[in-house]
């Protein structure tokens, strides 16, 4: 996990990355790492919720298949909380888990990618999201 | 019913009848006769002492009231006669001639009669108070001188003026003159003493002179006794006893009392007839309430007799002629209600007895009749069927079907068990299903059965639990399944599948989603950190870190895979095992040894010495061990203390590990053993896995039978991890030939090129299971490159033993130099040879020739 000072996240727009596996957290880290927002990671789906409440990011990465509180379940909170009206949510997927992209859809989520991704469609994804 | 039963019922001590209460009531009547007879006599004789005792105490007392009053009369004639004596006109009047004076004598009792006399010395009466003719009246008197001298009181004497016998009191005038003289009639003085002191006794009273001469006074017949003589009458004769004849010849019971003033003496006689006669009047009153007392008692236990005893000997008679019926009828009219009431309840109680024996008979005749249409039913059921022991799993009870169909005598059922006609593979199975609980009733199958013969048929066993003498059993009926049936039996079958195929379909499909999930996270690392190497201009430390995540999550991906079929053979039994007796000792060592780091906390081994051989597959079984221990060390941070026991637990041995690491949460522990499971908490984040390793350890420790399981007291409390594996049967550990062979496949082919050749033999997968084996073998084939100790080892330790007469065969795959050649030679080892094509052929050959020279020899 990676955290910047306040400040900082004060000037600078949030992207937040959920997702379980330490090695999926890396490569999408170092995929999207840029000058334009901070990146902030969560290991699970309540580490997620708790920052996305507090840090209010304007995109969330989020894995569909976490321990705990599942993507899904993050997803509908942050549609829910009107705070985050303006948060974008990208779905990480397991491209067997269909059903969950269709529910995941249906539930707000902006736009998903199975795993295993192409990096650069990812990055792509994320600028269209943060209308970079 | 007098006979008192001991109810100790002592066999040895003579019995003793105590006496019958008939018995009791007799000796009672008679005492009680006995002690009436004896109050009656007594009460006569203690009355007539009595009566006795009381006349005499009254004549006693009579006698001393006669006399004191006979004495105070002569008291006051003597006061008189003195006081007229000293009257100063006496000498006148003893001057003046005969009647000038007058005289007055008032008697007294007991002297009531007699005269005053104013005497003259001559004896002639001057004065009287009664008329006395003239003349010296009492001249010739004997007291008469004496009189003129002195007061004298003198008796007898017959009174010259009345004619009476009389006594006198008399007191002379001074000078001699004369004198005066009261003179009484003795003979009223009797009467007069009776009629005041005789009372109802009618006392006799007797006055005498003293020393008995003369009778001065009698109360009866007085004037033919007074002034008597006494001598020679019987009551003179009597000494003064109390109990003396009177004078009239009575017997009276005397007293005496002497008269104070004279010598006479008084004396009163009871009668002793008539106060007896008394005496009896009142004790016969007496005796008539004694003997009325003790008849009414007579009757009183004649009675109670009548009513308690009579009725307990009628129903005793009753009860020994065994008509029970007749008890209540036979006391009924005459009992005492508590006897009526013993005849109810005895008739009670032998009706219920009589009908529960009538029952309990009758319930033994349907008992034996069932039993032996039971056993009519077993014997003669035209398909096998069993009894056997669950604890054991023994043979209690075959039938001739079953004899007929498995080949065995029955003799040899009964030496066998249950295990003996499974196949071996359905073993595990089959103590799997016994060692949980067992339905009453259930139907299993089809199981394989071998027959004596060696063929092997398909079973059905419907099997019901019951009590076997003392065994709990089994009955069992086994369906041999003929073609026909084993047909029916699989379209039921297939309808089975059927129906869990769809259910099938579905477990599969959420497989196919996890694993490819599994399968892809990895997969998305892979070719993510790839295509960022391939498209991007990366520094030299992006690059390091980028392919060292690729390497890591290609490793996972291929232990994922690997693991993955691994577990899918398992579960599709096709991984082969081969079973063999190993020491699992030895197991447990290698995979300490592997699990070791060099400086940390060293893994505590307890195993339980002699330990016996267990029936498992070398290579699996070290997997599994290897996997718990694994476990342990990722899931102990900070190099926390893991320790590995073994022991014998219920027939199987335990395997337990046992960490103080991270722990399981509850909840957790029923999932542990799935596919894919992983606990997920925080401080095990960067811990990896495959999630497959303990579903893997599972599905291998039930094929060998056992089973596994886990135990944690929470998070951060450590976790025990444990299995079971079944001890090797003896069976199994006994042959010819032994092979020491950690290549299951060449192992095998040995062992059929030695059966080939009539030869047994038993495997042995590592040295230190050969060393326990080796103790029954003739002959060693042995491979030198093994797991743990080393052939060469084993080989020092066969000659250690059993010293060089065993012939060892080497086979293996290792070069060896001349020196180790020689080394071998050394050892005795017969020969050896290189493992490839047609080596174990060889092997056996070379074995036979040794067994054969080794026979010579002797």
């Amino acid at each position: 996990m990676t955290f910047r000072t306040p400040t900082e996240l004060g000037l600078l727009r949030t992207v937040l990355i959920a997702d379980d596996e330490s090695s999926i957290r890396l490569l999408v880290h170092a995929t999207i790492e840029s000058d334009d927002y901070t990146v902030v990671e969560a290991s699970d789906g309540a580490q997620a919720w708790t920052l996305a409440q507090e840090l209010k990011p304007s995109l969330v990465l989020l894995d569909v298949q976490m321990p705990g509180q599942s993507g899904l379940e993050v997803l509908r909170s942050i549609k829910a909380d009107p705070d985050l009206r303006a948060t974008r949510v990208i779905l990480l997927t397991s491209k067997a888990q269909e059903r969950d992209i269709e529910v995941g859809l249906i539930a707000g989520a902006d736009f998903y990618l199975t795993k295993p991704f192409s990096p650069l469609d990812l990055l792509t994804r994320v600028e269209e999201a943060l209308e970079l | 019913m007098g006979a008192s039963r001991s109810a100790s019922g002592s066999k040895d001590r003579p019995r003793r009848r105590g006496w019958s209460v008939r018995g009791y009531v007799v000796l009672f009547m008679v005492v009680l006769i006995a002690v009436a007879a004896i109050a009656g006599v007594a009460v006569r004789t203690l009355g007539q002492q009595d009566a006795r005792q009381s006349a005499a105490a009254d004549a006693s007392f009579a006698a001393r009231v006669a006399a004191a009053e006979i004495a105070g009369d002569l008291l006051l004639l003597q006061q008189t006669t003195a006081g007229l004596a000293v009257n100063p006109q006496l000498p006148a009047i003893l001057a003046a001639p005969k009647g000038s004076c007058t005289l007055t004598f008032a008697g007294a009792s007991p002297f009531s009669a007699g005269h005053l006399d104013i005497v003259k010395s001559d004896g002639s009466v001057i004065c009287s108070s009664q008329a006395i003719a003239g003349g010296a009246v009492y001249g010739a008197a004997s007291w008469l001188p004496a009189a003129l001298l002195g007061p004298v009181t003198a008796a007898p004497f017959l009174d010259p003026a009345t004619g009476e016998i009389s006594a006198v009191v008399a007191a002379p005038v001074a000078g001699g003159a004369g004198l005066v003289a009261a003179i009484v009639a003795l003979g009223p003085v009797g009467p007069n003493l009776a009629a005041t002191l005789g009372g109802a006794r009618q006392l006799e009273f007797l006055v005498t002179t003293n020393s008995d001469e003369t009778v001065l006074a009698r109360s009866l017949q007085p004037s033919r006794w007074v002034g008597k003589p006494l001598a020679g009458t019987a009551f003179a004769g009597s000494a003064r006893a109390v109990e003396r004849p009177g004078l009239d010849g009575r017997t009276r019971l005397y007293d005496w009392s002497r008269v104070g003033s004279t010598t006479w003496l008084v004396y009163a006689g009871a009668d002793e007839a008539a106060a007896l006669t008394a005496a009896d009047l009142s004790s016969n009153r007496e005796l008539a309430i004694i003997l009325g007392g003790a008849g009414i008692m007579l009757v009183v236990i004649f009675v109670v007799y009548r009513r308690i005893v009579d009725p307990i000997r009628r129903l005793s008679l009753v009860i020994r002629s065994s008509t029970v019926d007749g008890a209540v009828s036979a006391v009924d009219t005459i009992g005492a209600s508590e006897v009526t009431d013993l005849a109810q309840d005895f008739a009670r109680l032998m009706a219920t007895v009589k009908s529960e024996l009538v029952e309990r008979l009758n319930s033994e005749q349907e008992a034996v009749v069932s039993e032996r249409n039971y056993r009519t039913l077993f014997e003669g059921h035209p398909q096998p069927m069993w009894l056997y022991d669950v604890d054991t799993f023994a043979f209690l009870e075959v039938n001739d079907s079953a004899c007929d169909r498995y080949g065995y005598t029955r003799k040899e059922f009964m030496a066998m068990t249950i295990c003996d006609v499974q196949q071996p593979l359905d073993v595990p199975k089959f103590l799997e299903l016994q060692a949980m609980p067992m339905p009453t009733s259930d139907r299993t199958g089809p199981w394989r059965h071998l027959l004596k013969d060696g063929s092997t048929i398909q079973v059905l066993i419907t099997s019901h639990a019951l009590i076997f003498g003392d065994h709990h059993a089994r009955f069992v009926l086994a369906e041999d399944l003929t073609e026909s049936q084993h047909l029916e039996l699989e379209l039921v079958e297939s309808h089975a599948r059927a129906e869990h195929s769809a259910e099938l379909a579905r477990a599969k499909d959420e497989m196919v989603t996890v694993v490819s999930h599994e399968l892809r996270t990895p997969l998305a690392s892979i070719v993510g950190f790839a295509e960022l190497l391939a498209t991007r201009e990366v520094t030299a430390a992006q690059r390091k870190d980028y392919l060292a995540v690729m390497l890591q999550e290609g490793r996972r991906l291929s232990a994922l895979v690997n693991d993955f079929l691994d577990l899918r053979r398992l579960e599709g039994g096709h991984l082969s095992m081969r079973f063999a007796p190993s020491d699992i000792k030895a197991l447990i060592r290698r995979a300490v040894d592997l699990f070791s780091v060099p400086g940390g906390t060293p893994i505590e081994m307890r195993v339980q010495d002699d330990l016996p051989l267990v029936r498992v597959d070398g290579d699996s079984m070290f997997r599994v061990i290897a996997n718990l221990l694994s476990n342990a060390r990722k899931y102990s941070p900070l190099d926390g203390s893991i320790s590995i026991g073994a022991r014998v637990v219920n027939g199987m041995v335990e395997v337990a590990v046992q960490d103080k690491g991270l722990g399981i949460p509850a909840g957790a522990l029923t999932h542990l053993f799935g596919k894919f499971f992983r606990v997920e908490t925080a401080d095990r984040g960067s811990i990896g896995g495959t999630g497959l390793g303990l579903a893997i350890c599972k599905n291998i420790v039930e094929s060998h039978g056992g089973k596994i399981g886990a135990r944690s007291e929470g998070l951060g409390k450590g976790s025990r991890f444990y299995f079971t594996v079944p001890i090797a049967r003896a069976q199994a550990q006994a042959g010819e030939v032994l092979i020491v062979e950690d290549d299951s496949g060449f192992a095998n082919l040995v062992e059929a090129e030695l059966e080939a050749r009539g030869l047994t033999s038993m495997w042995a997968a590592d040295a230190e299971t050969a060393e326990h084996l080796v103790t029954k073998a003739r002959a060693v084939v042995l491979d030198l490159l093994l797991p743990g100790l080393s052939g060469e080892g084993f080989l020092h330790h066969l000659r250690a033993t059993r010293g060089p007469g065993i012939p060892v065969v080497v086979v293996t795959l290792k070069d060896l130099g001349p020196a180790e050649n020689l080394s071998l030679q050394k050892a005795g080892v017969a020969a050896v040879l290189r493992k490839g094509p047609g080596t174990a052929a060889a092997a056996a050959n070379l074995l036979v020739q040794c067994l054969a020279s080794e026979l010579v020899a002797i």
